[in-house]
């Protein structure tokens, strides 16, 4: 039986480093996990859906170059609780730890 | 065919009722509508909301103001209600002492001592000594990891202050398992080279050691002197999930008891009462005082303050030069969250606080300019007719299934009013200090709100805690699912469910706090109230010869004050219910619906 781990999933396509590593940060600090997945051309969209659809959790964040997005489950495919073309890196790491705040039940950071 | 309207100003809302009397004298009501009052009741002032009111309730039915043919206006009750809180003890720390808050994510678990070392002076690290490291948001937590790595090869590293949220990014890249502690605002006021403990709780537990005198004196190897100069430390830790105390010489905590003073009642019966005593007391001197002419606060105390700032208030409503006679008050002990001067992440303090409504009997509100000024403005006859409380048991009679005797209950913004109407037509009177905004008052003080507003918001809607961005629950435990999505704004915390959606509330209170002081600041008041007004006009002050009581008012409309009477009163075996005007208009408006009904004679 395969089993996955509870962990977030963040679908990426030609991530951007910084935001990648700011929202991995963001999701530690809440200590939640994740997985990072390479899927290949797709726009943010389906990517962000896709990964909170697979996702355990029900959360999950895209990253396609340098913009981001994150959902969960449940959301119709582009109704982003969040979206930045061009995030800095602190709202990277406010936008992980929203991902993770969302299975806590905690109230979002900065919304 | 005529057109009277009835305006009744209350402290808080302007109401309208508006009749038609045919040829016949047959009477028919056409309209009604409130609005907030402009200014305070009984000034100039009020003209304005009684315009905007008459405006709106005349255009539901297609006309203009100037199609009526008389306004008639309340002889206000010629009280004025005012409340005013004073904090009874402090909390005074004058050097940076401790750190006690709760951030969402500290890290690590357990206690430690050591002295607390700023990262960028590191090199003054002694071998073989323990440390607290202190950190500023500058640094990135993997440099901070790294370099804490290295010092610990040399030094003893105890624990650690972040100023940035990263505790949990740090400790996972730590050799050796610490407490953290972060979200700490002043880390920049912390002082080097001095000793200090520190404590992070288990998920789910609240610290231990640090919020107990003689857990700090154990970590701290204090005196007993010095433990009992802790002690306010340990008391304001209480709750809290991490917290930092730093051993610093001299006594730079203090615990003062303000002069609370004493209340002076020039009554029938005078009596001085220290405030000290609390409400309990106080309220037993009031009632044993029988006719009040007067309430003084002892001067140069902070009760003192409190009755001249009220004194003062009313002064400038009254716009006469006559003195202003307090005849009345209602205490409530209260506790109030305050901010702690000198505290490094926000800490607040309990304390204790009394909470009071007063209540000046003027000579006689300035109705007739009011009623002088609207006339000018609108061409319409305006007269003042009708003491309030009369007015209003009238407007209550037309509520289904009353009959006389009928006592009334007028909760309102600013005072507590009760009539009994006899079998023959006689009515008693009384007006009591305290009601609506001595509640708000409580609840802002107790929850620490910035805001009066939240507190009034608080006070008329009921909670929901938004559980998933699908459903919600709400405070008796009912669980709502929303066909949309709930904006995410919402999401995992408290709001209040107004007739216009949802409203977030800023402060991360838990719902079943918020829920608990709501009810405990309806109950002091409202219940203690009541009961105060209906014993004041009840045949030889028994309340069990009143037959029926009819809430009106604008606190007859909130959502549970009414059913915490009901319980009450059942024990006196008591009809009490809200009233509901003209079978339609529920407690509201019963003032000017009297006003109308008053001129078919």
């Amino acid at each position: 039986m395969v089993v996955n781990k509870p962990s977030i999933y963040i679908y990426v396509n030609h991530p951007n480093e910084n935001v990648l590593r700011e929202i991995c940060s963001g999701i530690e600090e809440e200590g939640v996990f994740y997985e990072i997945i390479e899927r290949g051309e797709q726009d943010l969209n389906t990517l962000t859906w896709m990964a909170a659809n697979d996702s355990m959790l029900g959360s999950g964040i895209g990253i396609k170059e340098n913009s981001t997005a994150f959902i969960i489950r449940g959301l119709t495919m582009g109704k982003n609780l969040t979206y930045y073309a061009y995030p800095s890196n602190e709202e990277s790491r406010v936008l992980g730890m929203n991902s993770a705040r969302a299975i806590k039940k905690q109230a979002f950071k900065n919304m | 065919m005529r057109l009277i309207a009835g305006v009744d100003i209350g402290n808080s809302t302007t109401e309208v009722c508006i009749g038609q009397i045919d040829e016949a004298q047959k009477l028919t009501f056409v309209s009604s509508t409130s609005c907030p009052t402009t200014g305070t009741k009984g000034t100039v002032a009020n003209t304005h909301a009684i315009k905007s009111a008459l405006k709106a309730a005349m255009s539901k039915i297609g006309k203009e103001i100037s199609d009526l043919s008389l306004i008639r206006l309340n002889e206000a009750a010629p009280v004025i209600g005012d409340t005013a809180m004073e904090t009874l003890t402090e909390t005074i720390i004058t050097d940076s002492s401790m750190i006690g808050h709760n951030p969402s994510t500290p890290a690590g678990v357990g206690q430690a001592v050591g002295e607390i070392l700023r990262l960028d002076e590191q090199r003054k690290a002694e071998a073989g000594k323990a440390y607290i490291i202190a950190v500023p948001r500058e640094y990135p937590y993997e440099a901070v990891a790294e370099i804490t790595n290295r010092l610990a090869e040399k030094v003893d590293v105890v624990g650690m202050i972040l100023q940035a949220d990263e505790a949990v990014l740090v400790e996972n890249r730590l050799t050796k398992k610490i407490p953290i502690v972060d979200e700490v605002a002043r880390i920049d006021k912390l002082p080097g080279g001095v000793l200090a403990a520190i404590e992070v709780a288990p998920p789910g537990q609240t610290i231990r050691m640090l919020s107990n005198p003689y857990g700090i004196a154990t970590l701290l190897k204090l005196n007993s002197e010095e433990t009992r100069m802790i002690t306010p430390i340990a008391k304001s830790l209480i709750g809290k999930r991490s917290a930092v105390v730093l051993k610093t010489p001299g006594g730079n905590v203090k615990e003062n008891v303000l002069p609370a003073g004493e209340i002076y009642l020039k009554a029938e019966k005078e009596a001085n009462i220290n405030i000290d005593e609390g409400a309990v007391k106080i309220m037993e001197a009031v009632s044993e005082a029988g006719t009040i002419y007067d309430v003084i606060g002892q001067p140069d105390t902070n009760v003192g303050n409190m009755f001249a700032k009220i004194r003062t208030g009313m002064k400038t409503v009254n716009e006469t030069t006559e003195e202003v006679h307090i005849t009345d008050i209602l205490a409530v002990d209260t506790m109030a969250p305050v901010l702690i001067s000198g505290a490094l992440a926000g800490e607040t303090c309990l304390e204790k606080a009394v909470g009071i409504a007063a209540m000046v009997k003027t000579q006689q509100l300035p109705m007739q300019k009011i009623a002088e000024r609207l006339k000018a403005d609108l061409g319409v006859n305006v007269v003042v007719a009708g003491v309030e409380a009369v007015m209003a048991s009238l407007g209550a009679l037309t509520t289904p299934g009353v009959a006389v005797p009928l006592a009334i209950l007028d909760m309102g913004g600013g005072s507590t009013d009760a009539a009994l109407i006899s079998k023959d037509g006689q009515v008693a009177i009384t007006h009591q200090a305290g009601a609506g905004e001595l509640v708000s008052m409580l609840i802002q003080t107790e929850l620490g709100l910035s805001d009066r507003h939240v507190a009034e918001q608080i006070k008329k809607y009921p909670l929901a805690k938004v559980e998933s961005l699908f459903h919600m629950r709400m405070e008796n435990g009912q669980i709502t699912f929303v066909e949309d999505s709930i904006d995410p704004r919402f999401y995992g915390r408290v709001v209040m469910l107004s007739e216009s959606g949802l409203i977030r509330i800023e402060e991360d209170i838990p719902m079943e706090k918020i829920v608990q002081v709501r009810r405990e600041a309806k109950q002091k008041v409202f219940v203690t109230n009541a009961i105060r007004a209906l014993q004041k006009v009840a045949p030889d002050k028994d309340l069990k010869k009143i037959p029926n009581v009819v809430l009106v008012g604008g606190s007859a409309e909130d959502f549970e004050i009414p059913e915490m009477l009901m319980e009450e009163f059942a024990k006196y075996m008591i009809v009490c219910g809200r009233g509901n005007i003209r079978g339609k208009e529920g407690p509201r408006n019963a003032v000017a619906t009297g006003l109308v009904l008053l001129s078919l004679d």
